[in-house]
C-alpha cells in the first residue's frame, strides 16, 4: 500500500540540477517527514508531486497517479498546506470552507470540517479577524475540505510560538488518527522526532538516509555516547585512561564515543574496577539523537 | 476503438458541464463579496454616476456645435463606456493584483478547480457588476437628461457591452500581471486609461485633438467602444466596423498577453 512512490527523481532548472535521482516512498496512514536545510530541494519535490512542476527524468507516482499527466484528478484527492497564503478579504470562516468544498466532487461535510480544526465556534467570524493560530486553522480546514486521502504540510510550524505548535502538532496526530496520508516537509528536529513515521534527510538533491527515526540516526554513524562524572584522581593526573577507548574530559565530565556501547561499557567498567573507582558517578548511555544524525550529515559532524 | 470514443465524449461533457457550473458558483461567490464591501460596491457605482450628472447639468447641453445630435445621446453611451473601464479595467486588475499578492489564487490553484472556472468567474461577476452600472447609467439618463436608447441601438448596446467587458477585462487581466504590487495596479491603471478616456471624448464630446493624436486615440479600444455604444442611442457619422476591429484587436491582444504572461502568485 504506496501512496506515494518517487524512483530516480531528477529535476534541473537549466543547467542547475536540483534533484539528483531521489527515491522513497511513502505508505498510506502514514506521517512521512522530508527533513532537510533550505535549498535543499524539500519545497521541488512537493511540487512534482503535487503536479504543479514537470520533473525533467524519473518516476513519480502519487495515488497510482501521474502528477505531471493528471493533476487536476490528483488534486482532487490531495490537500495542500502551502506557507503563508492569504484568504479573500470579505470572506467568514463556514462561508470560505463552503466555497471551498464547492471545487471538490466529495467533500467532506462542515460542520466536520469546523470540527476538526476546532473552528465551530468561528463559523461566522470575519476571516481578517482571526488570530493567526485560528488562520492555520482554518488553512488545515480547507486543505481538508476535499476529504483528501494525502495531504501536503509545507513547513507547518516555522514561525510558531511553543503553544501554538502544540496545538499543530496534535492536528497531525490527529490526521494520522484518522487515516490519512501525510507528507511534511521542515527543518525542525524535534517536529520530526515527535511525528514521524518514516522520514527522509535530503541534502544537496540527494536522498542521505531513510527510514524511521530510530533508523535514521543509527545509519548515519554517530558514536553513541557514554559520560560519567571524571573522579579526582583522574583530574589530578594521576590516572591514565584505558587506551583502547576514545574518552575526552572536559569541565569534569568524561565522554567515550564508540561505535560498540556494550564493549565500551564491559571496558570501562573493568577500568574502574581495576582502579577502585566503584560505580562511576553519573554514568549514563546517550543512544545517537537524530540531532546528532543531521548535523554529522549536513554539516560533516561538526557539533 | 468505438468503445474509446464512446467513453471519451460523455466524459469530456461532464468536464465541460462541471467547468460551467463551477463558473456560475464562482460568479455568485464573487458577486456576494462584491456587495459586501459597501465602501467599494459604493465607489464602483459614485464614479460613472457623479461624472454622469455633473457632465449632464455642465459642459454637454443641446446640440452639439455644428450637428443635430443632442449633446445627451452622446456622453451618456460615453459614461457607460467608462463604467466599462471602471469596472473591467482599473477594478478587475486590481481586485487580481490584490488576491495574486494575498496568495489567494496560489491558494486556489491547489484545488482541483479549473483555472478556466475560475477566471471565467471573475469575469462573470464584473459583468454582472458592469450590467448593474450600465442600467443605473441608462436609467438616470432616461430620466435625468432624456436620453432614450434607440430600439433599433439594441444591437450595438448589447454587443459594446459584451465585447467591452471581454476586451478591458483581458486587459485588467493583464494590467495585473503587468503590476509588481497590489498597490501599485489601481495607480497604473488610473494613469493608462484616464488621459485615453479624456482624449477620446468621453467626459466632453466636443473635445478636439489634433489630427495625429485622434488617430493614435482612434486606434485605441476607449473610443471605439464609446462610439459603437452612442450608436446605440443615436445614429453618428463614422464606421462602426473599424470601432468593432479596433476592440476586437485589443481584446485578442489582451487575452493573448494574459495567458502568456499570467501568474498564480
Amino acid at each position: 500500500m504506496i501512496a506515494i512512490e518517487v524512483s530516480g527523481l531528477e529535476m534541473s532548472y537549466g543547467d542547475r540540477q536540483v534533484l539528483a535521482g531521489i527515491d522513497f516512498e511513502v505508505r498510506y496512514g502514514e506521517v512521512f517527514c522530508l527533513l532537510g536545510p533550505n535549498g535543499a530541494g524539500k519545497t521541488t519535490t512537493v511540487e512534482i508531486l503535487e503536479g504543479f512542476r514537470q520533473r525533467t527524468g524519473g518516476i513519480a507516482r502519487v495515488l497510482d497517479m501521474d502528477p505531471a499527466a493528471q493533476p487536476a484528478r490528483v488534486r482532487e484527492r490531495i490537500g495542500i498546506v502551502l506557507q503563508e497564503c492569504g484568504f479573500p478579504r470579505q470572506a467568514r470562516v463556514a462561508e470560505l470552507i463552503d466555497m471551498w468544498r464547492s471545487y471538490y466532487i466529495n467533500p467532506r461535510p462542515l460542520e466536520e470540517l469546523l470540527a476538526v480544526v476546532e473552528l465551530t465556534a468561528d463559523r461566522n467570524a470575519q476571516v481578517r479577524r482571526l488570530s493567526g493560530g485560528q488562520r492555520r486553522r482554518l488553512d488545515l480546514a480547507l486543505a481538508l475540505a476535499g476529504d483528501p486521502d494525502l495531504i501536503f504540510l509545507d513547513e507547518p510550524t516555522t514561525g510558531f510560538d511553543p503553544e501554538s505548535r502544540r496545538r499543530c502538532w496534535a492536528a497531525i496526530e490527529n490526521l494520522r488518527a484518522l487515516g490519512k496520508t501525510v507528507l511534511l516537509t521542515t527543518h525542525y528536529l524535534d517536529e520530526v522526532e515527535r511525528l514521524a513515521d518514516r522520514m527522509a534527510i535530503l541534502q544537496d538533491g540527494r536522498i542521505q538516509v531513510a527510514g524511521t527515526v530510530r533508523n535514521v540516526a543509527r545509519q548515519a554513524c554517530v558514536p553513541t555516547r557514554i559520560s560519567f562524572t571524571a573522579p579526582e584522581r583522574l583530574r589530578a593526573g594521576s590516572l591514565t585512561l584505558p587506551a583502547c577507548l576514545d574518552i575526552s574530559v572536559s569541565g569534569g565530565i568524561a565522554v567515550c564515543s564508540t561505535a560498540s556501547t556494550a564493549v565500551a561499557l564491559r571496558e570501562l567498567l573493568a577500568w574502574a574496577a581495576e582502579n577502585d573507582l566503584g560505580d562511576l558517578d553519573d554514568l549514563s548511555v546517550a543512544n545517537p539523537t537524530l540531532e546528532d544524525a543531521y548535523l554529522q550529515l549536513v554539516t560533516g559532524g561538526t557539533r | 476503438m468505438t468503445v474509446m470514443a464512446a467513453n471519451w465524449q460523455p466524459l469530456e461533457w461532464r468536464t465541460l458541464r462541471r467547468t460551467l457550473r463551477l463558473a456560475v458558483s464562482q460568479v455568485l461567490i464573487e458577486q456576494r463579496s462584491f456587495w459586501r464591501s459597501a465602501e467599494y460596491a459604493l465607489f464602483t457605482f459614485a464614479l460613472p454616476l457623479a461624472l454622469l450628472l455633473l457632465i449632464g447639468s455642465t459642459t454637454a447641453k443641446g446640440y452639439l456645435p455644428g450637428t443635430h445630435v443632442e449633446g445627451q445621446m452622446i456622453f451618456v453611451p460615453s459614461i457607460i463606456a467608462f463604467g466599462v473601464i471602471v469596472a473591467a479595467y482599473v477594478n478587475l486588475g486590481a481586485k487580481l493584483a490584490t488576491l495574486r499578492h494575498d496568495g489567494v489564487l496560489k491558494r486556489i490553484r491547489t484545488t482541483p478547480l479549473p483555472a478556466a472556472a475560475y477566471l471565467s468567474g471573475i469575469l462573470g461577476s464584473t459583468a454582472a457588476t458592469t450590467l448593474a452600472i450600465t442600467a443605473s447609467i441608462v436609467a438616470i439618463g432616461v430620466v435625468a437628461f432624456g436620453a432614450v436608447p434607440r430600439v433599433s441601438g439594441l444591437a450595438e448596446i448589447v454587443g459594446g457591452l459584451v465585447l467591452g467587458v471581454l476586451c478591458f477585462g483581458s486587459l485588467g487581466l493583464a494590467l495585473s500581471s503587468v503590476a509588481r504590487s497590489a498597490e501599485s495596479a489601481s495607480p497604473i491603471a488610473n494613469a493608462s486609461y484616464l488621459p485615453v478616456a479624456i482624449m477620446s471624448g468621453i467626459f466632453d464630446p466636443t473635445f478636439s485633438v489634433p489630427g495625429w493624436l485622434s488617430v493614435i486615440v482612434g486606434l485605441l479600444p476607449v473610443r471605439a467602444l464609446a462610439q459603437i455604444l452612442q450608436q446605440g442611442y443615436t445614429p453618428v457619422e463614422h464606421a462602426p466596423l473599424s470601432d468593432l476591429y479596433v476592440l476586437l484587436a485589443w481584446t485578442v491582444a489582451g487575452c493573448a498577453f494574459a495567458v502568456w504572461r499570467f501568474r498564480w502568485h
